[in-house]
């Protein structure tokens, strides 16, 4: 309970704050996947769930137990997978996604159970094309 | 509550500064017959000096010592090294056995750590499931080579109580040394170092008192008088342990607050252990819960929460700006570090990262406690509103 406490950037405070696209996936048309990453060694466990419809990610949430930037990045992911065609969508880059969060370089591992969950989805994405 | 308006409920890290000891350091500070060096001997210097045996009066009054007993130094952690290396180091080297616990403060680890690399033997005892040391287990560690025995009397993570007394009586009995860290204890359980003879050494600071930080006390048996190995040299200040010159403007902080806390140790207790309870009750919506250590024997300010499915940093943030409380892992360095004591208490880390300190103090009222609690029944709600199925169960 000591030491230098942990530096959160206006974006990750800004996400964290708000959670966009946390929780479950409203109701709707398309198939309906998920992908998911429980890395507690590493104290972040990621879920994206997301319907697939006419080849696009229609929709997509997150849930996630994990510290702020593990949330904030679940959050920033599932908005940038939002409408995004499935074929042509890419997991994120760790480092990526720490420039975009503006993350330290402690919390990469934390950010890989992001990026592993993202991998997971995209992966049950494609299966259903 | 704090001032940006949060709800302050870290008084076990610090206590805010009580006003009337700031209005007695400020006072000080503007007297320039209180500006000399104390060890001079001229009148402004005797000015200074009659300030700082009225603290050093107050201090020792704090727990039943006589002034002369006090030793002052920069703080609970100063105080805790010297009182640990400098009685260790000054035994002879065939009797430099310690006997000490897992879940003391890292002030206390540290100088022991510090033993082994010399050559010392250092016994870790285990706590009770609450985080106190039992006696029992303190006799049956002492060895003939035991030069000391160092415990913490009120454990700074769940607030859990030694029985301190019955440790004093045995070391006394077994001619052994015993050093008790009272940074969580000074002020908030009854201290008499003139009715346990058997405590050689206790260290203990201002700034959980509400007095300054940058001072503490070490409190040195006067009778028989333990041998202790100075850490500095200088100018033989404090009886030729503490060498430097002496800050009167703290000094007279800490007697102030120690005179203070001294005149409300017969009530002050009692209505926050009140407090501390009915915080544990207003927090039980927020189950499924558990609480790190017990109701009893424990201080009255500590309660040491784990919340299943909750991840200790994101409540920390998502309680920012409306309540100020500890983690049970230390979030530092960008990597969150589950408790030490937390593990020794035989908690997952898991459920430590899921654990949160609060502490309550003079200051805290009825309405603060009912504040903090809707606060963080509704940052846990939120935050177990975004677990992934399954969370909840497995992160306890």
């Amino acid at each position: 309970m000591s030491g230098e406490p942990v530096r959160y950037s206006p974006r990750v405070r800004e996400l964290f704050a708000a959670l966009p696209r946390a929780g479950s996936l409203a109701a709707g048309a398309g198939t309906a996947v998920h992908g998911e990453s429980a890395a507690l060694d590493r104290g972040a466990w990621v879920r994206f769930e997301a319907r697939i419809e006419g080849g696009r990610i229609a929709d997509c949430a997150f849930r996630a137990w994990g510290c702020p930037h593990t949330l904030a990045a679940a959050a920033w992911l599932a908005g940038r997978m939002q409408s995004a065609p499935v074929t042509a969508t890419k997991a994120a880059e760790v480092r990526e996604l720490a420039h975009e969060i503006d993350a330290p370089a402690g919390k990469l591992g934390k950010l890989l159970a992001v990026v592993d969950a993202q991998e997971a989805l995209l992966a049950a994405a494609r299966a259903v094309q | 509550m704090s001032g940006d308006g949060s709800v302050y409920l870290d008084w076990a890290a610090t206590a805010p500064l009580d006003a009337g000891v700031a209005a007695a350091m400020c006072a000080c500070l503007a007297d320039l017959a209180a500006q000399a060096n104390p060890s001079s001997g001229h009148a402004p210097g005797r000015a200074a000096a009659a300030l700082v045996a009225r603290a050093r009066a107050e201090v020792g009054a704090l727990i039943g010592a006589p002034a002369e007993a006090i030793v002052f130094t920069s703080g609970a952690t100063e105080s805790i090294n010297l009182a640990i290396l400098g009685a260790v180091r000054a035994a002879p080297r065939d009797r430099r056995h310690v006997v000490s616990s897992r879940v003391e403060h890292r002030a206390v680890v540290g100088a022991c750590r510090m033993l082994e690399r010399e050559g010392s033997g250092v016994s870790w005892l285990a706590p009770r499931p609450d985080g106190g040391i039992e006696p029992e287990a303190v006799a049956a560690a002492l060895r003939p080579d035991t030069a000391l025995v160092t415990l913490m009397q009120v454990n700074n993570e769940t607030g859990a109580l030694t029985d301190i007394a019955a440790v004093a009586r045995l070391c006394r009995e077994r001619g052994v040394l015993l050093h008790v860290d009272a940074a969580q204890s000074a002020g908030k359980v009854p201290i008499d170092v003139g009715a346990d003879d058997g405590i050689a050494l206790l260290s203990f600071c201002a700034h959980k008192l509400g007095g300054p930080k940058g001072v503490g006390a070490l409190y040195v048996r006067r009778e028989p008088r333990p041998l202790l190995s100075p850490l500095m040299s200088g100018g033989g200040h404090e009886a030729g342990l503490r060498p430097g010159t002496l800050a009167t403007h703290q000094l007279v902080g800490f007697g102030a607050a120690c005179a203070i806390v001294r005149g409300s140790l017969a009530t002050a207790p009692a209505r926050i252990r009140a407090l501390r309870e009915r915080l544990w009750r207003a927090l039980q919506p927020a189950a499924p819960l558990w609480r790190n250590g017990a109701a009893e024997p424990a201080a009255p300010g500590i309660l040491n929460v784990g919340f299943a499915g909750v991840e200790g940093e994101s409540l920390l943030l998502a309680l920012d700006g409306a309540v100020a409380a500890a983690s049970g892992a230390a979030c530092h360095s960008a990597v969150a570090e589950p408790s030490y004591v937390l593990r020794a208490l035989g908690r997952s880390d898991l459920a430590i990262q899921a654990s949160l300190r609060l502490s309550l103090g003079e200051g805290t009222t009825e309405q603060d406690v009912e504040r903090a609690a809707a606060h963080i029944v509704a940052a846990v709600r939120r935050l177990r509103s975004a677990l992934p199925p399954g969370a909840l169960e497995r992160i306890a």
